[in-house]
């Protein structure tokens, strides 16, 4: 054999070297191959770790907290089986005079087979005094009781807890509030009855009243994150940064999208109209409405067209037959040893010839975020281009816009010639409106006063839907900034935020006015330059000669053009009169009014004791009274005169225990309707996954009142996270790798052992 | 010599991959002794205890099933380093003995293996980290995939699902997921 192969070897030398060449290759091949092993495993380890790390991300992403807003779980919909709770809202104002009373009633209705707690959040108007709650459970009326805020939410809680019907009414904002009604049985309809007292409101020869209906989803900033910077003395000290809208939970119901659900919470509307003087034009600007009249002072309205969805709000205006309105009113009314009084003067015009307008400088601020998308954006535009045709040559102008960003036109404000006046023109007609709403950075920029010129008039127009839950922001800014500036607030839209701008306007020492449809833009500016272009009623004081008085508002703020003086006073005794002085324009202006004068009024105690209120709130706000002492005062108001305020609420119990021990309860946060005239995509982004009913467990057993915690929003079923390890794959190629190694050792054994043989 | 490098040098991968394989085994054995005893203080104690001092998870149940004699601690969430040691909690779903379903998945080859053992009718029995005690009975099981596993996270009763790979004796993971699902008979306090 050997020689055999010495011969063979010898016979083919070049085969011999062919075979070397093999072996070689071959073995380059196997290191080749051990190679590739190793980072394909390499490889696969990675690969399974990032999966993981995938799995990982999927679920956390089921947690955004954007998605929480409407704080609540969504439940599967087993084919249409479980229903939400359905509502119907009707209202019921009366208007006698100077007031007016208004009643709401909310019909809950449960189709459901199991036990139901619903909760509602919706707007009333911003002055408005809520001060009775009645539950009526089938032929039952409980009537509910005022109580600190706390106290009522743990009477409410408890008889939660012991299967007992429950209202509660809590105040969000001053025109937000909350309705919770408890243990709805399945097929039961519980009825909750709220009502309040308003002032009417005037604006030169028209009087008009207000009723919201629907609360426009709010753009709440998100929190500041700050970083803190200790100091290097090791003290420690750092400013940690509170959420501008610390209940952002509570004030943001789910939107049902208009495009894919039916108009939501049916309302039908009733007015009983007792103006106290001979009616001219009654006129509805939002609804059609069917009016009729009894007599020539009175009118009743009606919805023309049955209920309506709960998407816009509802404006009555109506106007004396008289070509003048009366320019005087005043009313009383007597509640336990006090008297209360309530005035309404029309200071006159001053004449337009006597004096020339001071030169003004306007700044106009119009947002353009996502929530004015649709028709209100149309509104706001349509209204500043008519402001800026309305300028005058010698005035100056500049014009910021805003979403979550911001542009001011011109470096500083400029003469309000053709050229300039021009560029804004087509500036504002450009504008589209998407984004969030950062209404304070706008504020700040108008308010600052680059010019610094006192010969100026400086105002502010400021056009919005008010849309935001950091409404203290604002007012904060206002007051920290305003110096002489004044603000004109223009509230756009079908659901505007009226307590936003009435605030805003007073803080800023200004007016407001709503405009509520394209046709209204006209006559409400023209109304509104009245307002500027006019002096105002300055330097206003009110004097009793003989009773002992507390008027609200303290210090009087200046009256414009057409606009009432309102002032409520408590007093001691009904006698003596009431002077009012002031200048209008340069020329000092007087008035007496014998109280004997004053006709019967109703609810007026409450109005006085809600302005007082409203008074504590701004002195906070401007920092002349300490959170504690405003607090105290609104208590004492508030449990005085049994109206809900941000620390009071109404609770009514029925002691019948209704729900049978065990039986679960559910939670139903009914959804509200978009405003008319929204769009839902500018406000919310992509269209979510919207399930027909959003319901929230909660057991009836739960321990504490405790707070609403938001739930997690997860999707309808759970991904499961990979649940396989590498280690037998691992394990399995190691064998085979170590019995490809013994082979090949044992293989090369051989070979040498023949080799040596050899 | 060099003929002994190639079959050495294979050899020796060969070593380190059964080794790292093993060493999965070891290191899922050796958590559950050391969860076991931060288990015990937790429960003692009713505060949250980390196994060992960088852990980024803790245990919060335990889960028996006696009739197999087999038992785990299950730790918090279910990212991959809490699966290398114990079953995990998936972290959006409610906590056992609370109303909706708890959901506990860990790997087919280590903590869930005697998933497989675990019949219809069984009695599972969780211990949480507060001391209380829970028994549910296997009612059903089913193999879905991962993405559409079925389980609705707000469920009206009390309900346990039990997790892990499927087919057991797969190599290499796949989409599909083995699921136990079983209702709670009583509390015992």
């Amino acid at each position: 054999m050997d020689t055999y192969e010495t011969v063979d070897s010898h016979e083919h030398p070049d085969e011999h070297l062919w075979l070397d060449r093999l072996i070689k290759v071959g073995l380059f091949l196997l290191a080749q191959s051990i190679a590739v092993l190793l980072v394909s495993f390499v490889a696969l380890l990675v690969s399974f770790e990032t999966s993981w790390s995938a799995t990982t991300s999927q679920q956390a992403s089921l947690l955004q907290p954007g998605d929480a807003r409407s704080g609540t779980l969504l439940l599967k919909d087993d084919g249409g089986t479980i229903e939400a709770i359905r509502l119907g809202i009707d209202v019921d104002v009366t208007v006698s005079g100077p007031t007016l009373r208004t009643r709401v009633t909310q019909v809950f209705r449960n189709p459901t087979k199991g036990w139901v707690e619903a909760t509602y959040v919706y707007p009333l108007a911003s002055d408005g005094a809520v001060d009775t709650l009645k539950m009526v459970v089938g032929d039952r009326i409980i009537v509910g009781d005022i109580k600190e805020r706390q106290q009522a939410r743990v009477i409410y809680e408890q008889a939660r807890r012991a299967g007992q019907k429950a209202a509660l009414t809590e105040q969000e904002r001053p025109n937000i509030f909350t309705n919770s009604v408890a243990n709805i049985g399945p097929g039961e309809t519980v009825l909750v009855q709220i009502e309040y007292q308003e002032p009417v409101h005037q604006s030169g020869n028209e009087y008009s009243l207000r009723v919201p209906l629907v609360v426009g989803p709010r753009y709440n900033p998100a929190p500041i994150v700050q970083s803190v910077d200790f100091r290097n003395d090791g003290s420690g000290w750092g400013a940690t940064t509170s959420d501008p809208v610390p209940d952002r939970d509570r004030i943001s119901p789910q939107v049902a999208d208009p495009a894919r659900n039916a108009p939501l919470n049916p309302t039908s509307i009733t007015v009983h109209l007792n103006a106290g003087f001979a009616l001219g034009e009654v006129k509805s600007y939002h609804h059609n409405v069917k009016v009729e009249s009894p007599d020539n002072m009175s009118r009743v309205v009606t919805l023309a067209d049955g209920p309506v969805p709960a998407d816009r709000d509802f404006e009555l205006t109506w106007k004396p037959a008289a070509q003048k309105a009366p320019a005087v009113g005043l009313f009383r009314e007597h509640v336990g040893d006090a008297d209360y009084l309530l005035a309404f003067v029309t200071p006159p015009a001053a004449e337009q010839a006597t004096q020339k307008p001071l030169p003004r400088e306007v700044v106009f601020v119009i947002d353009n975020s996502g929530s004015m998308g649709g028709t209100s954006i149309e509104q706001a535009k349509a209204s500043l281009l008519y402001a800026l045709g309305r300028l005058q040559p010698n005035d100056r102008f500049n014009v910021i816009r805003f979403d979550d960003t911001m542009d001011v036109l011109f470096p500083t404000s400029v003469p309000a010639d053709a050229a300039h006046v021009g560029e804004a023109t087509s500036f504002v007609s450009a504008l589209q409106a998407r984004g969030g709403t950062e209404m304070v950075p706008a504020m700040r920029a108008a308010l600052t006063d680059k010019l610094g010129d006192t010969n100026m008039v400086r105002q502010i127009v400021f056009l919005t839907d008010g849309a935001i839950g950091n409404e203290q922001q604002l007012f904060e800014t206002i007051t920290a900034m305003r110096s002489r500036s004044r603000i004109f607030m223009v509230g756009i839209g079908s659901a505007p935020n009226t307590y936003l701008m009435t605030r805003a306007a007073e803080l800023g020492r200004g007016a407001f006015t709503h405009i509520g449809s394209v046709e209204q833009v006209e006559e409400r500016m023209r109304g509104l330059f009245a307002k500027l272009e006019n002096p105002a009623v300055t330097g206003l004081s009110a004097k009793f000669s003989v009773a002992k008085a507390d008027v609200t508002p303290a210090i009087i703020p200046d009256v414009y053009r057409d606009e009432p003086l309102v002032l409520a006073a408590k007093l001691d005794k009904l006698a003596g009169s009431l002077e009012i002085k002031g200048r209008v324009g340069d020329r000092p202006w007087s008035v007496t009014l014998p109280l004997q004068g004053a006709a019967e009024g109703k609810g007026l105690s409450k109005l006085w004791a809600r302005r007082k209120i409203g008074d504590a709130e701004v002195a906070r706000t401007l920092r002349e009274m300490t959170p504690e002492d405003t607090d105290k005062t609104i208590l004492a108001l508030a449990l005085d005169h049994q109206i809900v305020t941000r620390l009071t609420s109404l609770v009514a119990v029925d002691k019948t225990p209704s729900r049978p021990e065990g039986a679960p309860l559910r939670l139903s946060e009914l959804p509200i309707n978009l405003p008319a005239g929204w769009d839902f995509e500018k406000v919310f982004g992509e269209r979510p996954q919207l399930t027909p009913t959003q319901l929230r467990e909660r057991r009836a057993d739960a321990g504490q009142p405790a707070a609403r915690r938001p739930a997690p929003v997860t999707s309808d079923t759970i991904r499961l996270p990979k649940t396989a390890t590498s280690a037998e794959l691992k394990m399995i190629a190691g064998l085979i790798m170590l019995a490809l190694a013994l082979i090949l050792f044992v293989f090369n054994r051989r070979q040498t052992l023949l080799t040596d043989a050899a | 010599m060099s003929r002994f490098i190639s079959p050495l040098v294979l050899a020796l991968v060969g070593t380190i991959l059964f080794g790292d394989g093993a060493y999965i085994h070891a290191k899922a054995w050796l958590a559950q002794v050391l969860l076991e005893r931060a288990f015990d203080r937790s429960v003692a104690t009713g505060q949250i205890v980390k196994p060992w001092s960088w852990a980024d998870t803790w245990p919060v149940a335990r889960i028996e099933v006696k009739r197999i004699g087999a038992s785990a601690i299950v730790l918090e969430g279910t990212s991959g380093q809490a699966l290398a040691f114990g079953p995990g909690h998936l972290d959006s779903t409610a906590d056992a003995g609370e109303r909706g379903v708890a959901v506990y998945a860990a790997h087919r080859d280590t903590h869930f293996r005697f998933l497989r053992n675990v019949s219809v009718g069984d009695v599972i029995e969780i211990t949480r980290r507060d001391g209380r005690h829970f028994r549910y009975r296997a009612d059903s099981s089913a193999v879905v995939r991962f993405d559409a596993s079925g389980i609705a996270p707000s469920a009206r009763d009390f309900e346990l699902v039990l997790s892990t790979c499927w087919p057991f004796d797969a190599v290499t993971s796949g989409p599909e997921r083995y699921i136990l699902h079983a209702t709670l008979i009583e509390p015992d306090e």
